[in-house]
C-alpha cells in the first residue's frame, strides 16, 4: 500500500534488495581475498631461503621430518596436501592432518611444516594415511 | 618490539609488544598461557626457515607463532 503510493521508495526498496545479495557476494570475494593473502604472506616469512623459491616456482615446497629425516612435500592446498616423497621426488604415501579450526591455505602450509619439523612423530600420530596416486588431488594451483 | 602471532579466521592477528614494559610482558605471558591450554601449539623462529616448540612462555623471544591444535583430516 505504502509503496503503491509513493514509486519512488518502492524503486529505492527494490534496488536495495536486489543490490543486497551483489554488496554481500563483493565484500565476502573480497575478505577472502585478504585473508589469503595474509595467510601465504605469514608462510613466505616463515620458509626457509630454499623453501620459498621452491614455493614460488613450483607451488609447494619440502620439509624433512625431525624424527626420521623422511622427506615430505607439502603442497599448496588445505586437506590432503602431503606427500611422503623419496629421494627421487617419487611419491611414497599421502598424509594428511590438519588445524582443528577452519584455516587458510597459508596458515594450514604452514603449520604443516612446522609440525612436521619440530614434532614429526606427534603429527603423524594424528594423521590419515592415504594413497595419493591417481588422487586428482593436490594439483599445482597458481599462486 | 617483539610480536606474538596467532592464526585465525582473519588469517592472523598480530600482537605487538614492547618486551621491556612489565604490562605488556604480562599481558603476553597471559596470551601465551591462555592459548598453550586451549591446545595452541607455539613456536619460536630461530632462524629463517627455522623454528622450534616452546612449552613455556620465554620473555626474550622476538617472535612466536600459535597454531590450533592439529587433527587427522
Amino acid at each position: 500500500m505504502f509503496e503503491q503510493t509513493f514509486p519512488l521508495r518502492r524503486l529505492l526498496s527494490q534496488r536495495a534488495r536486489s543490490e543486497h545479495p551483489l554488496r554481500a557476494r563483493f565484500h565476502e570475494y573480497w575478505y577472502g581475498t585478504a585473508r589469503e593473502a595474509r595467510g601465504l604472506k605469514l608462510l613466505r616469512e616463515w620458509l626457509s631461503p630454499e623453501q620459498l623459491a621452491q614455493f614460488e616456482k613450483k607451488g609447494y615446497f619440502d620439509v624433512t621430518g625431525c624424527d626420521s629425516g623422511k622427506r615430505y612435500r607439502i603442497l599448496h592446498g588445505t586437506a590432503m596436501n602431503i606427500h611422503e616423497i623419496d629421494h627421487a621426488g617419487q611419491v611414497l604415501a599421502g598424509w594428511c592432518f590438519v588445524p582443528s579450526i577452519n584455516l587458510v591455505a597459508g596458515d594450514v602450509m604452514l603449520a604443516q611444516k612446522i609440525a612436521l619439523e619440530t614434532n614429526e612423530r606427534r603429527a603423524l600420530a594424528v594423521a590419515k594415511n592415504f594413497s595419493p596416486k591417481g588422487s586428482g588431488l593436490n594439483m599445482f594451483v597458481p599462486l | 618490539m617483539a610480536t606474538q602471532i596467532v592464526m585465525d579466521h582473519t588469517g592472523d592477528t598480530r600482537h605487538i609488544f614492547d618486551a621491556m614494559d612489565e604490562n605488556a610482558l604480562s599481558e603476553a605471558e597471559g596470551r601465551f598461557k591462555e592459548l598453550t591450554l586451549v591446545g595452541y601449539t607455539a613456536a619460536l623462529r630461530t632462524a629463517p626457515g627455522k623454528a622450534e616448540l616452546m612449552r613455556t612462555f620465554d620473555p626474550t623471544a622476538e617472535e612466536t607463532l600459535f597454531f590450533p591444535r592439529l587433527i587427522g583430516g
